[in-house]
């Protein structure tokens, strides 16, 4: 064996080891820097018009804020038509952007799914078990949500003391709750939308 | 809004329940695992040869007992993959396997240098260790279909983790090698049980700290700009920084303590996220350390020898930096792309298969290959990382911290202490130096982070 041959051969192996870890940069690329983002087209009009217009009210920001909560206040009550009615006077105000008054907190024992209420899958809905979920665009979310103003690890939905809570994880875009950003983890009410971009959800019986 | 409210389409895109068949699609991650073990398969018989031509000049069937043995372990695994841990992460198991056969490769370079053959050779017995860990960590992802068991478990995981760490003390089983008394020696077996000791210790802190975590990050006083714990708080941290000191003053053995207790502070640090954690248990262990320097001679000797390495009385020293240096220089040898595999003398210095297995390959690969096993131990910590990052229940993310962390931090201490970045202590390279116990552990890790990002990706969901 001439030194030239084993020489070529060392760099061979170098070179070898260096492809594998190449290999596996490029197969987790995904991973490394977000789900590849799909386009979305234009809202689809007349079809979800109270649920994009409560949309579009949320996105217009803070100035809006009544705006997208009184929407929220019809789908509130739209969607508890058949439950007993959420008293519409508040006791007790408590700090703004702390606690929500209105529909009871969303625990283990009376949510029961998470429905899409706009976006483009409107209307499908997950069940909801006692493990905490996950949202955002990359593939390993259980809200799997592959848009433009979605973070790859958005926001994560967990249980504390078996109530619902909101938590944004850093997201760029924020997560709404009732038209409001949450900044901190938030207790969920049933039936008021959470938004993440360009999809709402509620926590519903 | 009405939309809205009118009943779901389909809940067809959560996952069924049990019992339920699942429509059979593709296993695109086994597949993706495949390509990747069949190249590490070449890769490391392509070592083997090369050792051989290297340190021989000719090559034998020596290749298909330590290349082929190791293939067909993990293909095995990747087999049983493919029906019990459909949906685990497709790159643990090659990265595991490359380091593994990397390691065996070397070792049998170092037993050509040594002129060891059959039994007494070390490669095949480390090819045997790695049959043996490999089928414990099948039986650990057979077993545990899923990791929350683990979580009923926490204080019987403690009281495994003491036992453990308390049967190397014990008179006639427990053994001591190289000053060290870390060992247990059963009849032509010995075993280092802290190893094993490690996962069932990161197990209990994992369950511990979910339910008490709350406690120890809501409260206590603010000072210089972070909020510290209340005094009766500090209870678990300074448990734990006995338990470190001890194994120091009973077991001589800095970098199994330094591991234990890195351990505690990162896991406190992930389940409170208050950086006052990781300044009081630095702070504590530096103090420990700086003062078992100046009480115990060991210790002492171990930073004098890591001060002062290339001061000739100390290098000739009984106990000095011989070692240290000698692996320094083996380094330096190897320059940029190594003298090549089979051509260095990685042999001269002391345990150049296993705590010095890092300076052997740095000789004989370079820097060029020295870097690609960082970026091999940084990619499968990287991956623990997302696995728990991306989990969903606050036990199994825990425990994939400190699973991944254990391996970081072993890596750290012993590549910085064979580099002089730190003072040496011994402990082995994961999945690389020769060692059954390190094996084990570290398959059974690999078990467990496939079994949680297995969990991860199996639960329901819905992709818009």
């Amino acid at each position: 064996m001439s030194e030239l041959t084993l020489l070529i051969l060392q760099l061979a192996f170098l070179a070898l080891l260096w492809v594998f870890i190449f290999i596996v940069v490029y197969a987790m690329r995904s991973d490394l820097f977000g789900q590849r983002v799909r386009k979305l087209r234009e809202a689809p009009a007349a079809t979800s018009g109270a649920a994009s217009a409560a949309g579009s009210g949320a996105a217009s920001g803070a100035g809006q804020a009544p705006v997208a909560a009184g929407a929220a206040a019809a789908v509130a009550g739209a969607a508890a038509a058949a439950a007993p009615p959420a008293p519409k006077v508040p006791t007790f105000v408590p700090a703004p952007g702390t606690e929500l008054s209105g529909p009871p907190h969303a625990s283990t024992a009376n949510a029961r799914r998470l429905v899409i209420t706009s976006g483009t899958k409107a209307g499908s809905e997950i069940p909801l078990g006692t493990e905490p979920l996950t949202i955002g665009r990359s593939s390993d979310s259980s809200v799997v949500i592959r848009d433009d103003y979605t973070s790859t690890h958005h926001a994560r939905l967990m249980v504390w003391s078996e109530e619902w809570v909101i938590q944004d994880l850093d997201s760029t875009n924020g997560t709404f709750l009732d038209g409001q950003r949450v900044t901190s983890p938030t207790h969920v009410p049933l039936n008021t939308p959470i938004r993440i971009g360009a999809t709402s959800f509620e926590l519903r019986r | 809004m009405t939309n809205a409210v009118a009943p779901a389409a389909e809940p067809a895109s959560a996952t069924p329940g049990r019992g339920i068949r699942r429509i059979r699609v593709p296993q695109k991650l086994r597949n993706l695992e495949l390509f990747l073990l069949l190249f590490v398969c070449a890769v490391n018989a392509f070592a083997v040869v090369l050792v051989q031509f290297g340190a021989l000049g000719y090559a034998d069937m020596t290749v298909f007992t330590l290349g082929a043995g190791l293939a067909v372990l993990v293909l095995g695994m990747h087999v049983a993959l493919r029906f019990v841990a459909t949906n685990a992460d497709p790159f643990i198991l090659p990265i595991a396997a490359l380091m593994n056969g990397i390691g065996i490769a070397m070792i049998y370079r170092i037993d050509i240098a040594e002129k060891l053959t059959g039994w007494e050779s070390t490669a095949v017995r480390q090819v045997v260790w790695s049959g043996l860990a490999i089928a414990l960590a099948l039986v650990v992802i057979v077993v545990i279909r899923n990791h929350r068991v683990l979580q009923r478990y926490t204080y019987l995981a403690m009281l495994v983790a003491a036992l453990l760490l308390l049967l190397p003390m014990l008179p006639v089983i427990g053994q001591e090698i190289n000053g060290a008394r870390v060992w247990i020696h059963v009849g032509q077996f010995s075993f280092q049980p802290g190893e094993v000791a490690k996962i069932a210790l990161a197990v209990f802190f994992a369950g511990y700290l979910v339910s008490r975590r709350d406690s120890l990050s809501m409260v206590g006083t603010k000072f210089l700009g972070m909020r510290f714990p209340r005094a009766r708080d500090l209870g678990p941290i300074l448990v734990l920084w006995a338990l470190s000191m001890s194994i120091i003053i009973f077991q001589r053995d800095l970098g199994t303590a330094l591991l234990y207790f890195g351990l505690f502070v990162v896991m406190i640090y992930v389940s409170t996220g208050r950086a006052s954690w990781v300044v009081l248990g630095v702070g504590l262990f530096l103090a420990g350390a700086v003062i078992a320097g100046q009480v115990l001679v060991y210790v002492n000797d171990r930073f004098t020898n890591w001060l002062d390495a290339l001061n000739p009385a100390i290098y000739d020293a009984d106990g000095g930096s011989y070692q240290l240096v000698q692996g320094l220089f083996g380094l330096a040898n190897g320059g940029l792309i190594g003298t090549g595999l089979g051509e260095g003398r990685p042999d001269i210095t002391p345990l150049a298969q296993s705590d010095y297995i890092i300076a052997s390959l740095g000789e004989e690969l370079g820097l060029a290959g020295m870097f690609a096993i960082l970026a091999l131990y940084l990619l499968f910590i990287s991956r623990g990382f997302r696995i728990s990052f991306a989990g969903q229940d606050d036990f199994g993310r825990l425990l994939g911290v400190g699973l991944s962390f254990t391996v970081a931090l072993q890596c750290f201490i012993v590549i910085g202490g064979v580099t002089r970045v730190i003072p040496l202590t011994g402990l082995t390279a994961p999945f690389m130096a020769a060692g059954g116990s390190s094996l084990v552990a570290n398959w059974i890790i690999v078990a467990l982070l496939l079994r949680l990002s297995d969990t991860v990706r199996n639960q329901p969901r819905l992709v818009i």
